[in-house]
């Protein structure tokens, strides 16, 4: 007698890892934005420090990127 | 995308290119430091100044330290002079203090040209039995020797041992030939070697920063050319040896072009110039009666700054805007030398004006 066993992935566990994936690969945007962004503001700011504030803002702008795959990730996990 | 490059070269780089170049943050400071430079306003009311006035209003800026430090040696004109040239030094080495990886790398090749200038001003110094003070006096440590070495240098006695303590540099292959007869034809010889040494750099590299690079350095070089056979034709010299005072590698001024051009008389040589692609950037200034040559070669320094600073907008995160950070400083400082110098020499303001790149 032949018996077949049957696997199914559990939308639960496919759920996470697609939450998992959102969160982690808008990580990864962030902060290859945020490097290059980052560095010019430490640049700017060696030569004028009253650029610090602009500088700040700037650098956490791509941090949005991040929020948003944070969202998603709420999102798809409800 | 830097890391996935370097995995896909792997070891077997052949460009001289020296690792991790931190563009953004080199570019971002050197456009702070751009942001310094004087305004085009403050020219006018420097001319209304006095030479006293100017050292004021010079130490009250950028060039506080200098001037400050210098002071207790230096006065009047000969304070501002030698301010001009510590604060270009200081501004220059530390362009290469700051800069990492492949953009050291360009701008301590383009900053050759003092390394240069220095070895021959101690060479001349050598040449005329001038003193260590007045050799130290002309000369602007903004290359990679260093102005401890190089007042090392100027205080040997002959150019002989000058020669032999440069023996672990590149332009001890030149030197050597020196005889303490030939000069002039070692600077050239030194010049060469800039220019080779720079093309050297651009040619081992495809990537789109040298690309800019070369651009930059062959539009230099078309402009120098033009100013040289300027003055050759208005001095009517029309002899085919003087090729070698060419710098071969233009941009949009070929070799050939200048063979053509080299025996013209100088009213040919302007009407052969209405096809060049210059021409109009000069076009309202060159005539076939004219007297001086300062307009054309004002308009020619302007024209380079200002397509330096509009290539530094369309690429804004490469060498560029840091060639034309280096451009407009230089250009600053000749800039006030001119008004200094001119005013010591009680030169009329109208002459004064037309000398300055503005």
């Amino acid at each position: 007698m032949v018996t077949e066993t049957l696997t199914v992935m559990d939308p639960a566990g496919l759920k996470a890892i697609g939450a998992g994936l959102a969160v982690g690969l808008t990580g990864i945007a962030s902060a290859l934005a945020e490097k290059d962004i980052g560095s010019a503001a430490i640049g700017a700011m060696a030569e004028n420090e009253s650029l610090f504030g602009k500088g700040l803002i700037l650098t956490v702008i791509p941090e949005t990127i991040v929020i948003f795959g944070l969202v998603v990730s709420l999102l798809i996990i409800q | 995308m830097q890391l996935l490059q370097k995995f896909k070269l792997g070891k077997s780089k052949k460009s001289p290119s020296k690792g991790h170049a931190n563009y953004a943050y080199t570019t971002a400071r050197v456009r702070a430091m751009k942001s310094k430079i004087l305004p085009k306003e403050t020219y006018p009311r420097l001319m209304n100044m006095s030479i006293d006035e100017i050292t004021r209003f010079i130490g009250e800026s950028e060039y506080k330290e200098d001037i400050d430090e210098l002071a207790r040696i230096h006065d009047g004109v000969d304070l501002i002079e030698h301010a001009l040239n510590r604060n270009l030094a200081v501004t220059f080495t530390k362009l290469l203090s700051i800069s990492e990886g492949d953009v050291n790398f360009l701008v301590g090749e383009k900053l050759k040209k003092y390394d240069i200038w220095n070895i021959k001003t101690l060479l001349r110094g050598k040449y005329c039995n001038a003193s260590t003070e007045e050799i130290l006096e002309a000369i602007v440590a903004a290359g990679r020797l260093s102005y401890s070495f190089l007042s090392s240098l100027a205080a040997k006695g002959t150019y002989e041992e000058v020669i032999s303590e440069l023996a672990n540099t590149e332009y001890y292959p030149i030197l050597k030939g020196y005889d303490g007869t030939n000069l002039s034809d070692i600077e050239n010889q030194l010049d060469k070697m800039y220019y080779a040494g720079l093309f050297g750099t651009i040619r081992e590299s495809k990537s789109k920063d040298r690309k800019l690079f070369a651009e930059f350095i062959r539009m230099g070089i078309d402009l120098k050319n033009l100013v040289t056979l300027f003055r050759l034709k208005k001095s009517g010299i029309a002899d085919p040896e003087m090729m070698n005072l060419m710098i071969d590698g233009g941009l949009r001024l070929k070799h050939r072009d200048i063979e053509k051009m080299m025996p013209l008389s100088f009213a040919d040589f302007v009407s052969e110039l209405e096809s060049n692609p210059y021409w109009d950037v000069m076009a309202d200034v060159v005539r076939p009666d004219m007297v001086s040559l300062i307009d054309i070669e004002t308009r020619l320094k302007k024209h380079r700054l200002k397509s330096a600073a509009s290539f530094s907008h369309v690429y804004p995160i490469s060498i560029v805007p840091i060639m034309d950070y280096m451009l407009s400083k230089q250009n600053e400082i000749s800039n006030l030398r001119i008004i200094v110098r001119g005013k010591a020499a009680n030169l009329d303001d109208d002459i004064i004006k037309e000398q300055l790149v503005i």
